[in-house]
């Protein structure tokens, strides 16, 4: 108890720093999301019908889902430096698989029949992309959009660990002064923090993916 | 912190086996003479040779980084290089307590987590089966790195202190894989076993558990990689592990130890991810 | 039981073996009859084995004013077909599954050979009673051995007994044992799925089945063909059966007798089929019948002693014409039927050109389309009335001579017949109720 009173006497006294870090977690973030959504989505879209091409991106985007994040964000030190970058080029590598593999099912379960009634009809391949095939499969490609912002999230706090900025470095500030007034108030902070943002952004997205999502297609 | 689960997905890694995403993609079972058997034969053909190109792949990404440490001359270094790259002293005994801590950690989720969903798929707890999906979910973004400290914190240094941060952080994907693998268990098979006359323990021994093997291990497989890539965080406070190596580079500014260090890391990772696809395949039970 | 001598002739057609037999059989004992089919479901102490009683039962789900079953009782006698046919969320399916306690009745009690169940331990029950359902639900990472053996196995039977078993019963389904036993279920079409899924439901020899459409699923050329497989199977087996569908079709095939339900599972007729036809006792039950209940009556009807068969007038090849025509004005058709050497009915000649002094030969006139044998359902006779040219549908022995025909008057009467019958015995039952 008297844990959570001490922690919120601390988050008050600073509530600009605190929003100020949150930001720049959520920058990192965004950027890796948005670059990685308009990526993985053309690239899904690229390789869905090619059995080779899809297997191997999905291969290749599953290994570097498997490589421990520190190291991964290490092996892009030696080539970008410390800072912000190396987590950034990271952590897109990592937000790839679960839009790729969710865009590739996506349009994998439109149903065929109506792809052939669009065809049917006359529409030309990007109509029936643009019309019909991305518009079915948006719910299932918004709700991997929505696992790499939760993953980025998260592992956006280990940026600090190669010289980047972000929630991270409460939690970095509370280890290295553990055992001192307020240091686990940091290490609390930081790691509360991360998460709301991760809530927050996924509440953001699923109203968005509600907004652009078709009445009929919503659940 | 490490490789991110991707809890609803349930499994990272091979292609081809993603037809156990009950969440997000409904009917993609192959059913009777449906066209899209095609298609999903195509893709188990594709996993297969996932797992035969995955060792050679593997093994090459070993050759390199042997050849790379055996070009840096260690014997003639200055000493920051050499000392924290000797293989006898440090990285050797760095990955066999990486691997402890990630072996224990999963053994300890298993036990855990399994039992843990089949409770909470059964009638009197069934009804918070939602909720802790939806908790497992949005604890994807739990940041490890802060759950190691808060774990610090309370237990102190030590190796206990990691297996029991790792457990709480990797039990997330298991229990949802269970209680989801569970839950995908055709209702009409249950219906049929219960009607011959088996108990609700037969029913979930033979009938449930075997069926959602497939699912259960992927969430298996998830958290073991997941236990693997957080072992690397686990220098932090105090327990060791290949993360030592990658965290000395990081200090020292010497990137071959920061390439060497992280190399091993993703080596081990990739080894065990390939471990775990081979056990999803020929654990699978027959005619699933 | 007799059978019928020409079972192959018929099993292409909607009807069933079994329907003669039966109507011999109350033919022969009136009182019998009575006790066995009331409206109301009431009490029989009939002759015939009551296998299984539901005595009032319902069903009312928490939080719902209506109960979904409302207070049931109902017999099923041992050996027959009982089918529950209804509009679809009448509760048929939830009347079922009440028998084996799949779902646990709120009120009144079930009786298995008179033995009270309903606080039964409800898997041991449930071992004793064949389950199918539509969606069949085999364990798709068992072989199909393994899915027939599940409650032989659950029983303690020995290996050797449940070895052979497996192979008797896939026989009995006509799945090739060896071919079949070690495939997965996702290695079968719905057919044999479902043949499969009867094989499983009969595994440990239980006296009672509940079949909850399990044809439900099946394109309708099989569906046809595994319908008329498994009466032939019951013939054998004779087991209690409770079968639901909502196809009233279905019902009129598969029943030996058919309960026709309403909203909560209530009871507006039970019957057999060909009763239920001729007299529908109210709008509800004859709406669901639909239309065309009449020509579907027919398939109850046989071509035998019930319809008296006219004589027709004959010749044989090398008969003087003018003695023939003769014949024929005398019986006042237009038509004469040509007979072989072994009164095998041939041609039809018209009596015009015999008149005219024409020689007869094996190719005058127009050839016979259409014959029915002795024991043929009044259906077929109808349907070969419609193709004959004298609007007569010849009837042969088993011999293949002719015997006599059928008009539309027959069929018109034996309708009208069965009717009254139907009539008065719902009378007769309100009489002494």
């Amino acid at each position: 108890m008297d844990g959570i009173i001490s922690w919120i006497d601390y988050i008050s006294g600073r509530p600009d720093e605190i929003l100020e870090t949150t930001w720049d977690h959520a920058k990192i973030t965004l950027i890796v999301v948005v670059s990685a959504t308009v990526f993985s989505v053309l690239l899904g879209l690229f390789v869905q019908s090619r059995p080779t091409l899809r297997a191997l991106s999905l291969s290749l985007a599953g290994i570097f889902l498997t490589i421990p994040s520190l190291a991964l964000f290490a092996i892009f030190i030696p080539i970008v430096g410390i800072g912000n970058e190396p987590a950034i080029y990271a952590l897109f590598l990592y937000a790839i698989l679960p839009i790729l593999r969710n865009t590739v099912t996506g349009l994998d379960s439109v149903p065929s029949a109506v792809v052939e009634s669009a065809k049917g009809m006359g529409m030309n391949t990007t109509r029936q992309l643009l019309q019909i095939r991305i518009p079915l499969a948006w719910p299932v490609i918004m709700a991997g959009v929505r696992i790499s912002s939760l993953i980025t999230v998260g592992i956006a706090a280990i940026a600090v660990l190669v010289g980047g900025d972000g929630l991270g470095t409460y939690i970095q500030g509370g280890l290295t002064r553990l055992g001192l007034p307020n240091s686990l108030e940091s290490v609390w902070t930081g790691t509360v923090f991360t998460v709301l943002l991760g809530l927050v952004l996924d509440l953001v997205l699923a109203t968005f993916q509600r907004f652009t999502t078709t009445k009929g297609q919503r659940l | 912190m490490s490789v991110a689960t991707t809890g609803a997905q349930g499994r990272i890694g091979y292609e081809g086996q993603d037809a156990d995403n009950p969440d997000l993609q409904p009917d993609k079972r192959p059913s009777g003479d449906n066209p899209q058997e095609a298609s999903w034969l195509r893709r188990a053909r594709a996993n297969h040779l996932g797992l035969k190109t995955a060792p050679l792949g593997i093994g090459l990404l070993a050759l390199v980084v042997f050849l790379y440490y055996r070009s840096l001359g260690l014997g003639d270094s200055v000493i920051q290089l050499s000392s924290p790259l000797q293989w006898d002293t440090k990285l050797w005994p760095q990955t066999v307590q990486h691997l402890t801590i990630a072996f224990w950690s999963t053994v300890l989720v298993v036990l855990v987590a399994i039992p843990l969903g089949i409770a909470l798929t059964r009638p009197p707890l069934r009804r918070f089966g939602p909720a802790i999906v939806a908790v497992a979910n949005s604890g994807q973004a739990l940041p490890a790195y802060g759950l190691l400290i808060i774990f610090l914190s309370i237990m102190g240094q030590g190796l206990n202190t990691v297996v029991v941060a790792l457990v709480v952080y990797a039990i997330l994907p298991v229990l949802r894989n269970t209680m989801v693998g569970l839950d995908g268990v055709d209702r009409s098979v249950i219906e049929a076993g219960r009607g011959m006359g088996m108990t609700r323990r037969q029913v979930l021994t033979r009938i449930e558990l075997p069926l959602a093997v497939p699912v259960i291990l992927a969430g298996v497989r998830v958290a073991m990689i997941l236990n693997i890539g957080m072992a690397t965080l686990a220098f932090l406070i105090g327990g060791g592990g290949l993360g030592v190596t990658i965290s000395t580079g990081l200090k020292l500014q010497q990137d071959p130890v920061l390439i060497i260090g992280a190399s091993i890391v993703a080596i081990v990772a990739l080894t065990f991810d390939w471990i775990g696809a081979l056990a999803e395949t020929y654990l699978r039970p027959k005619g699933v | 039981m007799a059978r019928p001598p020409d079972r192959s002739a018929r099993t292409a057609l909607p009807t069933r073996d079994r329907t003669r037999d039966r109507r011999m059989s109350e033919n022969a004992d009136t009182t019998l009859e009575q006790n066995e089919s009331t409206t109301g479901g009431a009490p029989s102490p009939g002759d015939r084995l009551r296998k299984i009683r539901l005595e009032e039962v319902e069903k009312r789900y928490p939080g719902t004013k209506q109960p979904a079953v409302a207070s049931l009782t109902l017999d099923v006698h041992e050996g027959e077909i009982l089918v529950l046919v209804g509009p679809s969320g009448c509760g048929k399916s939830t009347t079922l599954r009440l028998i084996n306690r799949m779902i646990e009745p709120t009120g009144g009690r079930i009786f298995l050979d008179d033995e009270d169940v309903t606080k039964a331990n409800p898997d041991k029950l449930r071992r004793r009673i064949g389950y199918v359902i539509q969606q069949i639900g085999l364990f798709p990472h068992q072989t199909i051995a393994q899915n027939i053996a599940t409650v032989p196995k659950m029983l303690g039977w020995d290996k050797n007994r449940i070895t052979g078993r497996i192979d008797e019963l896939l026989s009995v389904v006509g799945l090739d044992p060896d071919t079949y036993r070690g495939r997965y279920p996702k290695e079968l079409s719905g057919g044999q799925a479902q043949r499969v899924g009867v094989a499983r439901a009969l595994g440990a020899d239980p006296e009672i089945m509940l079949m909850d459409e399990p044809f439900g699923a099946i394109d309708p050329i099989t569906r046809d063909r595994l319908q008329n497989e498994f009466l032939r199977v019951q013939e054998d087996l004779r087991k209690t059966i409770v079968f639901v569908t909502h196809d009233i079709d279905e019902a009129i095939k598969m029943g030996d007798r058919i309960a026709i339900l309403g909203e909560q599972s209530v009871i507006r007729q039970v019957d057999t089929p060909e009763r239920i036809l001729a007299f529908p006792v109210d709008d509800f039950v004859r709406d669901f019948i639909g239309e065309g209940s009449t020509l579907k009556g027919l398939h109850f009807e046989t071509v035998d002693e019930h319809v008296k068969l006219e004589p027709y007038p004959t010749m044989h090849v090398g008969d003087t014409p003018t003695d023939a025509a003769a014949r024929a004005s005398e019986a006042n058709t237009d038509w004469i039927l040509l007979l072989d050497e072994q009164d095998h009915p041939i041609r039809w000649v018209a009596v015009g050109d015999l008149e005219r002094g024409e020689a007869v030969t094996a190719e005058s006139g127009s050839e016979v389309a259409a014959k029915v044998s002795l024991g043929a359902t009044l259906f077929e006779a109808l349907e070969q009335m419609l193709i004959s040219e004298a609007a007569v549908s010849p009837v042969v022995r088993d011999d293949g001579s002719f015997y006599g025909v059928v008009r539309l008057t027959h069929l018109n009467r034996a309708i009208r017949r069965a009717r009254l019958e139907a009539r008065e015995h719902y009378e007769s039952l309100e009489a002494t109720s």
